[in-house]
């Protein structure tokens, strides 16, 4: 008896940061759909949102702010997710989507349908692809003949990016002056690519799902690898698993918006300085918590010094460096 | 991943045909007939009525438009459209390279003019989509040019301006053509940029612009339109006469940085020349100014000899 109340307290503490989580995110997408270079009062908005309103305003907000927002919300979930995965799995702060080398695979291959004049649509598919790619070789060469370690995969991914940081310099150095623009864009970051929001987000709710069953274990994991095998934690398989996972995250996040900076790093990190590190909570609230930064990072990205309008990865870092070093100084 | 469901295209295609017919309505005087034009992209573009309410998307097309009579039409302009003065007070829906959808479509235009090649794709397919008539231009030359003012005359209902400008740019470019048919070669670089240092191939309006009257771009042959190129590579193909339009600066740092080479022909005959930028860099009727006063530099350059 006294065993299950206790159970119950810890689990309504562990379910109150993630509403408030929710709330914020909610919040958070409301702001993306009443901000924009055109002004809609919120009595309009509502009007809009019940299927009614002006025409105009039906455009901007169904059309233009929805789909945008959903995205945005989407992509900055899976990047976060990603992160604090990453970081598990490599037992490294450091440790961001990008680290392993995956968005510089998708950059290259994006930059190269871009160069061959390529429709968005196959550069986000040959971005998925560069991605994927880059997943593979890194767990193959990671894999290499003897024992492998995080240490090794963290290792073989540095190493690719740099590879494909060298070879993304390359093709800008190469590309036509008018193509430059498009391309930096998408090297920034940037929702004005994002098309339909579903993608990315049965993506997050589906990751979700897998994720939230392996709270514990991972609990266990991040205290060290051989403290998770005498736990009795199958580590070799578990850690793939979190690489493979935490790659496909990357992708699709990247696919969808290009590589966007900083969501995946910090998110993780801030949640982990107010929250304590229990993964069971630390996991959705990555997922809420991104989602949330990333939809109001491109709300102001947009409106910010409309009608010019800044890529998103200028924002996210702008907003998240001070509240992040905030939150550091008051920690212990 | 892009092809979505989309929910209210309706509301657009409603919105754009209350606005047609509400200003059929308004303006009884305007003919209600169909205009079709062929764009620069191959497709055929038809409009129920001339534009009333035009967005021009990059500066020379805001150029072209207001030469071809339609510059009370146009509704939005890009960052940089100070071409005609009067181009400046109209409202702005971002940088060619990256538009405001939203602050766009508040204009409710009629027609969108886009520049192919330089304004996101992704997003000008967006507007499409959304019911607008996108008209993709894509100019590379005087006969280009010409054909372009022709159509936007049809497009906003002023043909008969359009079709004079159309005929004096013809004229003064055929005058040119006649004047400096037995001009002398002169060998040039044009430098678009310092750092890093570009030029332009055969294929851009200014090579064309100067072969017109007897300038060899010594750079014709590069596979790209503006190719980053080394200095090395210019002192190897020595050009009589340097032209640039620096940053817009007639006391132009980039022109003097060539005297550390005075091997140069150009160099040793004082043949460094500047040119208005705006005049020869945009692909709009005022090019035939920035042609004359090119060729004028490559008559300079020929008397020095």
């Amino acid at each position: 008896m006294a065993d299950a109340s206790v159970h119950l307290v810890s689990r309504t503490r562990r379910l109150r940061p993630l509403a408030w989580l929710a709330l914020a995110a909610l919040l958070a997408l409301a702001i993306a759909l009443a901000l924009g270079s055109v002004g809609i009062a919120p009595d309009e908005l509502v009007a809009v949102l019940l299927g009614g309103g002006d025409a105009l305003h039906q455009t901007l907000v169904l059309e233009l702010r929805l789909p945008r927002a959903l995205a945005a919300f989407g992509t900055g979930a899976l990047l976060a997710l990603a992160g604090a995965l990453m970081q598990i799995l490599l037992r490294n702060p450091l440790a961001d989507p990008y680290v392993l080398g995956l968005s510089g695979g998708a950059s290259v291959a994006a930059l190269v349908a871009m160069l061959a004049g390529a429709s968005m649509a196959l550069v986000s598919g040959a971005a998925f692809v560069g991605a994927l790619v880059s997943i593979l070789i890194v767990f193959g060469l990671a894999h290499g003949t003897g024992s492998w370690t995080p240490t090794r995969l963290l290792l073989t991914g540095v190493v690719m990016a740099a590879g494909w940081g060298a070879l993304i310099s390359f093709l800008l150095a190469v590309s036509p002056v008018d193509q430059l623009p498009g391309m930096l864009y998408w090297l920034m970051g940037d929702m004005a690519y994002a098309g339909s929001p579903w993608p990315v987000l049965s993506v997050a709710v589906i990751s979700l799902v897998v994720v939230t069953p392996l709270g514990r274990t991972l609990n266990v994991l991040a205290r060290g690898g051989l403290q998770a095998a005498a736990l009795g934690v199958a580590v070799r398989s578990l850690e793939w698993t979190l690489y493979l996972l935490a790659s496909l995250l990357t992708a699709v996040a990247v696919t969808t918006a290009g590589s966007v900076g900083f969501v995946g790093l910090m998110v993780p990190h801030m949640l982990r300085l107010r929250l304590g590190n229990d993964q069971r909570v630390i996991l959705p609230a990555s997922l809420l918590a991104g989602g949330t930064l990333l939809t109001l990072a491109d709300t102001l990205a947009r409106t910010l010094i409309a009608p010019q309008q800044l890529p998103v990865g200028v924002i996210t870092a702008l907003l998240g460096v001070p509240s992040f070093l905030y939150l550091l100084s008051r920690s212990r | 991943m892009h092809k979505s469901a989309r929910v209210a295209p309706m509301a657009a295609l409603t919105l754009m045909l209350s606005l047609i017919i509400g200003l059929g309505a308004c303006l009884p005087g305007v003919a209600r007939a169909e205009v079709c034009v062929g764009d620069d992209a191959g497709h055929e573009l038809c409009l129920e009525a001339p534009a009333q309410r035009i967005v021009a998307l990059s500066p020379s097309v805001t150029e072209l438009l207001f030469a071809a009579g339609a510059g009370e039409r146009v509704v939005g302009v890009v960052n940089f459209s100070d071409y005609p003065a009067a181009a400046r007070s109209i409202p702005q829906v971002g940088g060619y390279d990256r538009l405001d959808l939203e602050a766009l479509l508040a204009l409710e235009p009629d027609l969108v003019v886009a520049w192919q090649g330089g304004n996101p794709r992704e997003q000008v397919e967006r507007l499409s989509r959304l019911g607008l008539p996108v008209y993709f231009s894509d100019v590379e030359d005087f006969a280009g040019i010409a054909d372009t003012l022709e159509r936007f005359g049809t497009l906003a209902g002023t043909p008969d301006v359009a079709a004079a400008a159309a005929a004096s740019l013809r004229e003064d470019v055929a005058t040119l053509r006649e004047r400096y048919a037995n001009a002398d070669p002169v060998p040039v670089f044009y430098q678009v940029w310092e750092q890093p240092l570009m030029t332009i191939n055969g294929e851009h309006w200014i090579s064309r612009s100067l072969a017109l009257c007897g300038g060899v771009n010594l750079f014709a042959d590069a596979s790209t339109l503006a190719p980053r190129i080394g200095v090395e590579s210019v002192l190897a193909r020595d050009p009589e006469a340097i032209i640039t339009g620096g940053m817009g600066d007639p006391n132009s740092t980039w022109l003097e940085a060539w005297r550390d080479f005075p091997q140069l022909t150009a160099v040793q005959r004082g043949n460094l020349f500047f040119v208005n930028p705006n005049l020869v860099q945009r692909a709009a009727p005022r090019l035939v100014e920035g042609t004359r006063q090119l060729c004028q530099r490559l008559e300079v350059a020929r008397g020095r000899r």
